[in-house]
């Protein structure tokens, strides 16, 4: 008598060809969950290409449009790159954000420095003030051991009450019946690429993302954070210095996802909004994963997404489809994903057992 | 003064009650290893299928019952991933959380801002008029005792049955359990899915009993508030529930005080609950005691292969 019996164990080691097919495999997959539910939800089937591409990518306009909605998707997919090659979880981007643009309006609004520097000033300021936010957590992790997933999420909260304190209160628009700070000087706001409401963020986003590529594979901070990443105990015991790179990192993470907020309120709302960010910390980690944390990936990636939240925009607007598919999309994809890489990481195996009283000796 | 607190305690548990539940929840699923991001989610799914059904069947207790019954199935998605497919738990329960806040928000479309007639609060004369608690303890709905029950009883299941050790015993060393005897996989799906019925419920309290409509962000980040108060509560029902009276007598306080002309900075005072839990956490860390409470296999996959 002999039964059978399923096993699972976990590959030691996984061929690039498997990895690379589950991934291409999974994300497949995931786009098609995600079709299927778009046309569930009402979007016409006739006009799909059109709508989700052609209009998004290759009609003046909504390229335009796509990538104004990428250039901070960019900069939270870093800023989750970042963090999550160290497994770090920042899952408190958005708040960095709302602390960046409340960095970047409050040298606007106080006419800080001379005019010319202005507007550099503002994104310094919001790269400042993000990483500052994080500096909470990323301190009460060093020193004390708190987890930083609860630690980042609750100061998010904090984040966006300090906005809304803002806004209804001392930087409430007098002329407005809005809670929305006044309007930016034109010195203040980011110059128009003339192309829809692109503006020079853009290059800036590009700028970083290149330099980010080259922190993380070419550089020793770059060798250093993956080496930690995999093993912590290993890094210290070869003499890394784990304090001052986790450090770097999750600081340039908070940077990064204040500089997004900086760049929308000075490229594209000229204000302090309370709407600016809304699951960016969401798509920031969507984004990061389906790049496999590799900054070079962040950009089509964003970029991808951009388009999708474009579309997303027509959807609403031409068949009534609420943006929330958009979040709906983004959830499928990354749950797909995430399911189909149980068959890189594990092996199912049946095994024949044979009968208890075979010869064979327990160990 | 005295008709002050007794309106604001009375008004408190349509605050608490919703966090709660979730956060019951919560502790019931991490108690069994479980890291469960998708609170947000599940309590999303759960407001919008009770107020769909309330509208459009006109009873309450269905809506409230497939509320439930939604966010357990939602719930069992996220379980399947990360128990049988062994995904990361974080990533796996914020892709859930987005399926939940996308379902309701595309399904709910078409119901938004329809008011309907919810859950009502169970009439007991007299003792309602008592001075300062009685609103508080007289004049709730239904859902308001049962959430005290469910807390009793979650501790009684978790502290003192046999069913209760197992799941401990799977959040703390799942190895060891398994060895036992337990079942690791099926005490996690059944925490997992009890998890997510109680989010449901929580939701449905929020659309069915406290708001009586159903809007778009009606959750409004409470499903991350209640995983952040199982770590306030020590990952203890009975402390969860105290703590989201806590949280929910703050919430309700504030806009009172605005509303009598207090000159209260309200936003800066909401901060108090998420500054208190940060205060709770570093105390904890520094005490020491964390590695006593946290359940210690909290977040990673089991795989038989790990036995020692």
């Amino acid at each position: 008598m002999s039964s059978f019996r399923l096993t699972l164990e976990r590959r030691q080691q996984v061929s690039t060809l498997r990895s690379t097919t589950t991934y291409i495999l999974g994300l497949l997959l995931g786009l098609g969950f995600g079709l299927a539910v778009l046309l569930a939800a009402g979007a016409p089937a006739a006009t799909l290409l059109d709508d989700l591409v052609i209009q998004v990518f290759f009609s003046s306009m909504g390229l335009a449009q796509t990538l104004t909605l990428a250039v901070p998707l960019i900069l939270v997919g870093l800023a989750a790159t970042s963090a999550m090659r160290l497994r770090f979880w920042n899952v408190g981007i958005e708040g960095q954000l709302w602390l960046g643009a409340i960095g970047a309006t409050l040298v606007a609004l106080s006419d800080f420095g001379s005019e010319s520097l202005r507007l550099p000033t503002m994104l310094l300021a919001s790269a400042i003030a993000g990483a500052a936010w994080i500096a909470v957590p990323l301190i009460l992790k060093l020193r004390a051991g708190v987890n930083e997933l609860v630690a980042t999420l609750l100061l998010s909260n904090v984040a966006y009450l300090l906005l809304q304190h803002l806004l209804f209160g001392a930087w409430k628009d007098p002329v407005n019946s809005f809670p929305v700070s006044p309007r930016f000087d034109d010195s203040e706001q980011l110059a128009s690429l003339g192309f829809g409401n692109l503006h020079s963020g853009i290059y800036v986003a590009l700028g970083i993302t290149l330099l980010m590529a080259i922190l993380v594979q070419k550089s020793r901070t770059g060798f250093y954070v993956d080496v930690i990443g995999r093993n912590r105990t290993t890094a210290l015991a070869t003499g890394i210095p784990v304090t001052a790179t986790i450090t770097l990192m999750i600081l340039l993470s908070g940077a990064l996802a204040g500089l997004a907020g900086g760049l929308i309120v000075t490229g594209v709302e000229h204000r302090l909004t309370q709407t600016i960010g809304i699951n960016t910390t969401f798509s920031g980690i969507v984004i990061a994963f389906i790049a496999r944390f590799n900054p070079l990936a962040v950009l089509p990636t964003a970029i991808v997404l951009a388009g999708i939240y474009n579309a997303g925009g027509t959807l609403k607007v031409f068949y009534g489809i609420p943006d929330s598919i958009v979040v709906l999309i983004q959830g499928i994809v990354l749950l797909t994903l995430l399911m189909v890489q149980f068959f890189r990481s594990y092996r199912v195996s049946l095994i024949r057992q044979s009968a208890p009283q075979s010869s064979q000796p327990s160990t | 003064m005295e008709q002050f607190i007794t309106s604001w305690l009375g008004s408190t548990p349509a605050f608490a009650i919703p966090l709660a539940l979730a956060s019951m929840g919560l502790v019931l699923c991490e108690r069994a290893g479980v890291l469960n991001m998708g609170a947000e989610g599940y309590m999303a799914l759960g407001a919008m299928t009770a107020a769909v059904l309330t509208l459009t069947l006109g009873n309450p207790a269905i809506g409230i019952i497939a509320a439930v019954i939604a966010g357990a199935a939602l719930a069992l998605i996220f379980g399947f991933a990360v128990v049988i497919m062994r995904c990361e738990q974080i990533l796996a329960g914020l892709a859930t959380m987005a399926v939940g806040l996308g379902v309701a928000g595309v399904v709910g479309r078409p119901y938004v801002h329809k008011s309907f007639e919810g859950l009502q609060p169970l009439d007991i004369p007299l003792l309602d008029q008592i001075p300062l608690l009685g609103r508080l303890l007289f004049n709730q709905d239904i859902l308001v005792y049962l959430t005290v029950l469910i807390g009793f009883g979650l501790w009684f299941l978790l502290e003192r049955t046999r069913a209760g050790l197992k799941i401990r015993a799977v959040g703390e060393d799942p190895a060891s359990a398994d060895v036992a005897g337990v079942q690791v996989q099926l005490q996690q799906l059944m925490a997992i899915t009890a998890s997510g019925a109680l989010c449901g419920l929580a939701g449905a309290y929020l659309s069915v009993a406290s708001s009586s409509v159903w809007v778009d962000n009606m959750i409004a980040g409470r499903g991350w508030i209640a995983l952040a108060l199982v770590v306030f509560a020590r990952w203890d029902p009975l402390k969860a529930l105290a703590g989201a009276f806590l949280f929910g007598a703050i919430e309700a306080l504030l806009p009172r005080l605005q509303a009598i002309g207090v000159p209260a900075p309200i936003y800066l005072m909401n901060m108090l609950p998420y500054l208190f839990t940060i205060a709770v956490l570093l105390v904890a860390a520094w005490s020491g005691s964390k590695k006593g409470v946290e359940p210690a296999a909290l977040g990673k996959p089991y795989v038989r292969q790990d036995r020692h």
